[in-house]
């Protein structure tokens, strides 16, 4: 009876969405002169950055970006205090079943070259697409392979929250700076090089780097909490 | 001037990415910290507001780009009075909780700190912001506190009430996010002046779609029927201080959002009839619940939301009057309702159940903190001279300006409904024999709770007095959400800093 | 490519969208275990997201990067900002899914299941 309930409304919701979008009048009125094409053209005159999209992530809505490094991080602290862990040692034994000596022997291989990966992508995050958070994830990806194949790979959860702390704190402090320089919070303050150069873009590369460590560390030790769960 | 609104956000945030590092140095800072940041923030703010009031609007841009390429941040007399006013009570609330879990577990009051921060850094954030996406991101900053703090206390049931209010918040972030996809490929930006100017170029079905998305996905922090399922229990199981900031800030936030959106974004005609309507809806049957309740802290809660229906009442009569009425029920609901929370959550302290049974004969001897839930009560349902009563008047006279008899009607019996199950408490505290056998162990209010709740309790009776010390505040705020061609040119018209 | 091939992408990137939010929507609605509503919250995130992204596709467009050679094909690119706003809504998805997923290890500590039916302590 209750599906059937379900399954009626979730009709007549489906009925409106589409009759919303899928209509060629909404394809008509879709405004094609708005701020994307100011964007498209400021990113190259006046940032030197080649990635449209990451200078609108840094520099236009930059402070959409503070706010979702926090949302990271408040998700990791909530991780935190909802399992109320104490504070686990190094060492412990993680709940995963050993790996298989494929596993085992491939990830140590793959290890370094992830990392590489994840680091290539986010400090060429205003050249090529990419970024602090893909790189960052990259760069979790491959801690969780080791985390994996090893039962006892262990990590510093302590070295893990200083980084993650010190990443959000130069992030801010950056933002403040371009304030205190007579300007607005998070303003370009640094000399923007010339487009497709890996030094250009001003403060973009900068706090894109600090947004990859801060995304690797936090992934990392979100990972880490999750599998150390004593039952 | 001791800074700008960006403040106001990067300087919570700092201090939370601090906490953690501070922690390992010396653990008083974990405390300590806060206090002095939200000490801040209420001087800022403050000195902001009364700049605010001499000069006019501040308008601030970030990253060095105007309006609409960057997002920008708007102070005005109604964001000013709305972001100090939740500053201020989340001060009160931190000096209410300075002992939180001290000496028990280091980690946990850590993370309570953390979290209560950026509890009021986004909530503030909510308020100051001039972008639809901004908000969002602050309104999912808002949510992660809120589920965390929900869970906080480990018994059964607080993950539950915080998985309930998780997969409601999170289905309602969804539709605002749809509405942010309808607004944005018709009016191709996401500036909230910008599209206030533009929006009678939009579609009227595309614009009926977006409000209703955009009501769906407010409603749940503003706490409407029928999307306010989560909030009983989420009070309930949250500590008493969270369910004070719930209460205080987040829920104004929300109203908040909702009615920038109704009044300066959409001009649909019929918009001051639907939000009568999900207002008087909200009050009838939040009050009524309210009746059947045996918990005290669930009580609270829906006595909560059946004020906030009646702030949605007062703004949807739309006037001047009707505005000035709506803000000044916020304000004092902002002050009253933490002062309940801080007094109930002592006067059931030790219950396991919170039950209103067991608070028989508290009276005699918790008499200071039985005083201050008297006179929270007297003042939330408007009775004279304290400081409900005015706001009360202020609506009915609105409502009766605009020859609304049968909103009168419905106001005047919901307080008596009101009256009955507040005195219900009253008369068991003070009436009843105090049960020896009972499990309740009275646990008088330490220094710093005792002195939160005297500051709000001297507010009451200051505002209760002297009405006219705020009426010129409210009046320049109501007179700021409707005066919509004046925040389109406020922040259209900027260059690159802070301008006025 | 005329006219007739867009509309067709333009109603299958959107219909997907659409239907990946029915389904979404019906897990969260009617699923009995803890998991398949939190998998129904992600479903209806993609969905957005895709929605989201759909919305900024340009015919014949390009992406918004202006490496060496494509310096004045502005008016050629896709729209960036729905990519911006995208990978925003991708991260706090993540951490919501994250809070959502250790309330559940905490519920399955508390009550041993994770049926919806039997954690029912509080009125739903």
């Amino acid at each position: 009876m209750k599906k059937t309930i379900v399954i009626i409304l979730l009709a007549a919701f489906g009925y409106f969405m589409a009759t919303t979008f899928l209509d060629p009048e909404f394809e008509k009125h879709r405004n094609q002169n708005g701020v994307k094409n100011g964007y498209l053209e400021k990113t190259v005159s006046e940032l030197k950055s080649a990635n449209t999209v990451t200078s609108i992530i840094v520099s236009f809505r930059g402070f959409d970006t503070l706010g979702e490094v926090t949302v990271l991080f408040l998700a990791a602290s909530a991780l935190g205090s909802v399992l109320f862990k104490k504070r686990h040692h190094v060492g412990e034994r993680s709940i995963l079943l050993p790996a298989s000596s494929i596993v085992s022997t491939g990830a140590k291989l793959l290890f370094p070259a992830i990392i590489l990966l994840g680091v290539y992508v986010f400090i060429h995050g205003h050249l090529t697409p990419g970024g602090g958070f893909q790189g960052g994830t990259i760069i979790a990806t491959g801690f969780l392979l080791m985390l994996i194949a090893y039962r006892n790979f262990s990590i510093s959860h302590n070295v893990l929250s200083v980084i993650e702390s010190l990443a959000g704190i130069l992030f801010v402090v950056i933002g403040l700076l371009g304030f205190m320089n007579g300007g607005t919070f998070l303003q370009n303050f640094m000399p923007t090089g010339s487009l497709n150069n890996l030094f250009s873009g001003g403060i973009i590369p900068i706090i894109y780097i600090l947004v990859g460590f801060k995304v690797a560390t936090e992934l990392t030790g979100l990972i880490y909490t999750i599998l150390h769960e004593k039952g | 001037m001791v800074g700008s609104p960006v403040l106001l956000i990067a300087i919570p945030l700092l201090a939370a990415f601090l906490v953690p590092l501070l922690g390992m140095l010396w653990k008083e800072l974990v405390r300590i910290v806060p206090g002095l940041v939200l000490g801040y923030l209420v001087i800022l703010s403050a000195s902001l507001y009364i700049d605010v009031l001499q000069t006019g609007t501040i308008v601030e841009t970030l990253a060095g780009w105007e309006a609409p390429w960057g997002i920008n941040l708007v102070f005005s007399p109604l964001t000013g009075f709305i972001t100090t006013l939740m500053t201020f009570i989340g001060f009160i609330i931190w000096i209410y909780s300075y002992r939180f879990k001290r000496n028990v577990e280091f980690e946990a009051a850590k993370k309570y700190f953390i979290f209560l921060m950026l509890l009021i850094a986004g909530s503030v954030g909510i308020v100051i912001t001039g972008d639809i996406f901004n908000q969002f991101v602050f309104i999912e900053i808002v949510g992660i506190s809120a589920y965390a703090l929900t869970a906080f206390y480990t018994g059964r049931n607080s993950a539950e009430a915080a998985f309930k209010y998780l997969i409601m918040g999170s289905l309602s972030a969804s539709a605002l996010l749809i509405a942010i996809v309808i607004i944005y490929s018709q009016l191709g930006t996401l500036n909230m002046a910008e599209i206030a100017a533009n929006i009678h170029t939009m579609n009227p079905q595309y614009r009926v779609m977006a409000m209703i998305f955009f009501i769906i996905g407010i409603g749940v922090e503003a706490e409407i029927f029928p999307l306010n399922g989560w909030a009983p229990d989420a009070y309930t199981e949250a500590p008493g201080p969270v369910g004070a900031a719930f209460s205080g800030i987040v829920v104004k936030a929300g109203i908040y959002a909702m009615v920038r959106m109704m009044f300066t974004l959409f001009d649909i005609s019929g918009t001051m009839q639907v939000l009568i309507i999900v207002g008087l809806v909200t009050l009838i049957i939040a009050e009524t619940a309210a009746l059947r309740q045996t918990q005290l802290k669930r009580m609270l809660a829906y006595s909560s939301i059946g004020q906030m229906g009646l702030v949605l009442v007062a703004f949807g009569i739309g006037t001047q009057a009707g505005v000035f009425a709506a803000l000044f029920l916020m304000l004092n609901h902002a002050i009253i309702k933490p002062l309940l929370f801080f007094s109930g959550s002592y006067l059931v302290f030790n219950s396991k159940e919170k039950k209103i049974a067991e608070m028989n004969g508290l009276g005699k001897l918790m008499p200071i903190t039985a005083a201050f839930f008297a006179l929270g009560s007297f003042a939330i349902v408007g009775l004279p001279p304290f400081a409900g009563f005015w706001s009360k008047l202020a609506v009915l006279t609105a409502a009766a300006n605009e020859g609304m008899l049968l909103i009168i009607a419905l106001i005047l019996l919901v307080s008596i409904v009101e009256i009955v199950y507040y005195f219900r408490v009253i008369n068991r505290i003070y009436f009843f024999k105090f049960d020896t056998q009972s499990s309740v162990v009275p646990h008088k209010p330490r220094g710093n709770a005792f002195l939160a709740m005297a500051i709000l309790g001297i507010l009451i009776l200051v505002i209760g007095f002297y009405p006219d010390a705020v009426s010129e505040m409210l009046n320049r705020a109501a007179d700021d959400l409707l005066n919509t061609p004046k925040y389109i040119k406020n922040v259209l018209s900027i260059g690159q800093t802070l301008t006025y | 490519m005329n006219l007739e091939n867009i509309e067709l992408i333009r109603i299958g990137v959107y219909g997907t969208s659409i239907l990946l939010i029915l389904i979404g929507l019906y897990a969260v609605l009617t699923k009995k275990s803890l998991i398949k509503i939190v998998i129904g919250l992600s479903i209806i995130d993609g969905g957005i997201h895709l929605l989201l992204i759909g919305i900024g596709y340009i015919k014949d467009g390009t992406a918004p990067i202006f490496s060496p050679g494509m310096e004045g094909a502005a008016d050629r690119m896709v729209d960036p900002v729905p990519q911006a706003l995208v990978l925003t809504a991708i991260v706090i998805g993540f951490g919501v899914t994250a809070v959502a997923l250790s309330l559940i290890i905490r519920l399955y500590r508390h009550h041993n299941t994770l049926k919806i039916d039997e954690i029912k302590n509080l009125k739903w």
